[in-house]
């Protein structure tokens, strides 16, 4: 989730891309990710290299590449559809691609990175969601069975805020900041003019860029990403809700979708005969009477209309005052003797 | 001269004709230049047809023409190209036999103050020859009819080239002498746009002057005259505003025309001073401002009369000039009835100080409005400011052209009565200023 916008807020967009892009990259498909993201950088009218998203000041990498699907852009992400997607209470019309279809053996990744303050998260500069709420919705997520394990990632000025009041078990929380310190950004590159990504969203997309599909690295090599010396600001974590092991549980648990592949060296044989295996074509339209469009514009009788019958005409007192008055002129100035030409 | 001026007449008809069948038309008839919310044509053709509807034409701020132009295009709505020609052509026509009857005036004038030895010695060059005066008349018509602005507001349909024509027999009238028609031309004129009230004055003048009453103010004589051309032109307005009332039963039109004149509520741009002032003034002001503005129309009348009460005719040029000027709805086609009186003062010529910079400055701000008004409104690159620079430096440059000409003739005048080489007490040359 990037929660901010304006074209000076590009790094937040690059830092959900970024993320987004490791973790499919990773094997999670589109229709597990919800993206949403507050407003578009890649065609902002401001980005003099249109349809990219940089994220390192070389253009080395460009995350937004061909196939971003974002599922809630521009106003539409907003807290109230943020909590709903967070715990399924979503209008019955909304499409597949915008739930959080998960169940109870799902682990959940959320990251979410923006402006923030202590215990508050801005959402697109008018409105926030408090560390309260975000705690709350976690638990309604934990009561309706909607996780197996959550890793919520933030990475805001003062994230740390936002993890301490969550109280549903096996939450597994990581920040990139300490209350009371801000989170930097990495580096401004001069050709676009703003800073490309923040630093520690920088690190661990670095971090990420090592992990393949086998790796076994595990949570505390994470918790190891972007010491002070990098990142300025002290990173904070926190699995005392968690109740597996940091050290057993993989990267790829949650950032990737590993499938557990079991070979084996029997043969299965499928059945021949199936039933219900007929073709259904559709049977003959009837014959009608050939389709063509409505006479709209009767060109033919427009082109030769006559002109209208006026219906006003000027009232007959006026017309005989006007040519009276003209009459006695004429006559005034030039004298009787011309009216037995005219009558 | 009435070959040649049939020839003009012919060539500016063929002008007329072929830019009517040409694409321009419909490119000139929508340029703010020279249509306004008084006269256009689109306006016209809009009231007329509200009013086959059954609806009133003057209900909603569409329509601001007078009853009379209603009457006249109900019928002649077909032949409407034609009428604007054939009225182009009678204000030329109307011009020119006025300009004769005026050389004729100026002339017995001239040959009676030499003969009175009114004249300083040494100004043998500057007397007016029947010679120089002879294509004068022809002059005139050829810059009404030929003048780019007056052939533009006639190929936009847009009934100026009507005031033109009545203002023009209103000058007709008063030269050939005649108070009654005059009066009632005038007074057409006035009902027409409000503004020709202030040619009462000039009129007046002029003919007290033919009548040989001489302008002062204990004189009875003068009184009892100019009472009766008042009464005279006052009941011929309100005979003809009482007859337009009967034409739809309703006073609509009164509000509709003169109280759209006066309180200017339209802020389309146009070549005048008006829209720009307006359109950024607080409601609060704006009474107070739209009476300031008008009354700068008016203003100037009685003092030019003080100053110009001996030569009403260029008196009437001026006052003319200042309309056009200081209207509330300016269009070039008010510009080209004062330019068409610029050949009777050409024997001025060589007084004008800055006819060079002045032509210079109407030329390049007439081909500046258009791209202006492409760089606000299309391009987008512009604002009005732009477009407002280029009202104000026209609109400068006519002011320049009126006092230039001011200027040259009343130094020509001193000149005359006081002899081309003008010496100081001491004897060293003398310049002449206007102060």
């Amino acid at each position: 989730v990037c929660t901010s916008r304006f074209w000076f807020n590009y790094r937040h967009v690059a830092n959900t891309l970024s993320v987004y892009r490791s973790v499919k990259r990773l094997g999670i498909p589109d229709s597990h990710i919800v993206l949403m993201l507050a407003d578009d950088m890649a065609c902002n009218p401001r980005n003099p290299k249109p349809a990219t998203v940089f994220s390192h000041k070389n253009m080395e990498l460009n995350v937004y590449g061909d196939d971003v699907e974002v599922d809630y852009r521009s106003y539409e992400v907003t807290v109230e559809n943020f909590l709903r997607v967070l715990t399924g209470r979503i209008p019955p019309s909304t499409p597949r691609s915008k739930r959080l279809l998960s169940d109870d053996r799902s682990n959940i990744l959320i990251y979410m990175t923006g402006h923030g303050g202590n215990g508050f998260l801005k959402f697109q500069d008018s409105e926030e969601i408090t560390n309260v709420e975000l705690a709350d919705a976690f638990e309604q997520m934990w009561q309706k069975r909607r996780y197996n394990e959550l890793l919520f990632i933030i990475d805001t000025c003062q994230g740390a805020s936002m993890y301490e009041r969550f109280y549903s078990p096996n939450i597994m929380a990581l920040a990139s900041s300490q209350v009371g310190e801000d989170s930097l950004s990495h580096q401004p590159d001069l050709g676009i003019g703003v800073h490309l990504m923040d630093r520690y969203t920088f690190y661990v997309l670095e971090f990420l860029e090592e992990i393949h599909p086998a790796s076994q690295t595990n949570m505390n090599d994470l918790f190891q990403v972007c010491p002070k010396s990098l990142c300025v600001s002290t990173p904070g974590h926190r699995t005392d809700l968690f109740q597996r092991d940091p050290q057993n549980v993989l990267i790829t648990d949650f950032f990737g979708s590993v499938r557990k592949v079991e070979i084996t060296a029997e043969a299965i044989s499928l059945d021949r005969d199936r039933a219900g295996f007929e073709s259904k074509f559709p049977e003959e339209e009837l014959a009608t009477e050939p389709l063509k469009y409505a006479e709209q514009l009767p060109v033919a009788q427009i082109i030769h209309q006559k002109p209208k019958q006026k219906d006003w005409h000027p009232p007959g007192g006026f017309i005989l005052g006007l040519w009276a008055l003209i009459i006695m002129v004429f006559f005034k100035t030039y004298g009787i003797k011309h009216m037995k030409h005219v009558f | 001269m009435a070959a040649p001026l049939v020839l003009v007449v012919l060539a500016a008809v063929t002008v007329r004709a072929a830019l009517y069948r040409s694409s321009l038309a419909a490119f000139i008839a929508e340029r703010v230049e020279v249509a306004s919310p008084l006269n256009a044509w689109k306006r016209v053709v809009e009231g007329l047809a509200l009013l086959d509807l059954g609806v009133s034409p003057y209900s909603g701020a569409i329509f601001h023409e007078t009853p009379l132009i209603i009457y006249l295009f109900h019928f002649l709505i077909e032949y409407a190209e034609l009428v604007f020609m054939i009225t182009d052509v009678l204000t030329a026509v109307a011009l020119y036999l006025a300009i004769q009857d005026f050389n004729k005036v100026v002339f017995k004038k001239q040959k009676l103050l030499i003969e009175l030895d009114k004249y300083a010695p040494d100004v043998a060059e500057l007397i007016q020859t029947p010679m120089e005066m002879h294509y004068i008349p022809l002059k005139v018509a050829l810059f009404y009819l030929l003048n780019p602005y007056t052939v533009m507001s006639c190929v936009a349909k847009s009934t100026c080239a009507i005031s033109n024509s009545v203002i023009a027999f209103f000058i007709l009238a008063t030269i050939k002498g005649s108070a009654f028609l005059s009066a009632v031309f005038l007074a057409l004129a006035t009902y027409q746009s409000l503004y020709p009230l202030t040619l009462f004055a000039p009129a007046l003048l002029y003919l007290l002057q033919r009548q040989f009453i001489p302008i002062k103010l204990k004189s009875r004589s003068f009184w009892l005259y100019t009472m009766q051309y008042a009464s005279l032109y006052l009941c011929s307005l309100v005979v003809i505003i009482c007859l337009s009332f009967f034409l739809l039963n309703s006073w609509d039109f009164i509000p509709s025309v003169y109280g759209f004149i006066l309180s200017v509520p339209d802020l389309t741009p146009n070549i005048g001073l008006f829209w720009y002032f307006f359109a950024e003034m607080f409601e609060h002001f704006s009474l107070f401002f739209v009476c300031v503005f008008q009354i700068n129309v008016f203003f100037y009348t009685i003092p030019l009369a003080i100053k110009l009460k001996e030569h009403p005719v260029f008196f009437m040029f001026v006052q003319i000039a200042i309309i056009s000027i200081f209207k509330s709805y300016p269009t070039v086609g008010d510009v080209a009835l004062y330019m068409a009186f610029l050949p009777v003062w050409s024997h001025l010529y060589r007084f004008l100080r800055n006819i060079f910079i002045l032509s210079c400055v109407l030329i390049f701000c007439s081909f500046l409005f258009p791209v202006l008004w492409h760089l606000w409104i299309y391009a987008g690159s512009a604002n009005s400011n732009f477009y407002y620079a280029i009202t104000l430096t026209f609109n400068i440059g006519q002011i320049l052209l009126i006092s230039d000409y001011f200027y040259a003739f009343l130094r020509r005048e001193y000149y005359l009565t006081h002899g081309l080489h003008l010496t100081r007490q001491d004897g060293t040359e003398a310049m002449l200023v206007l102060k």
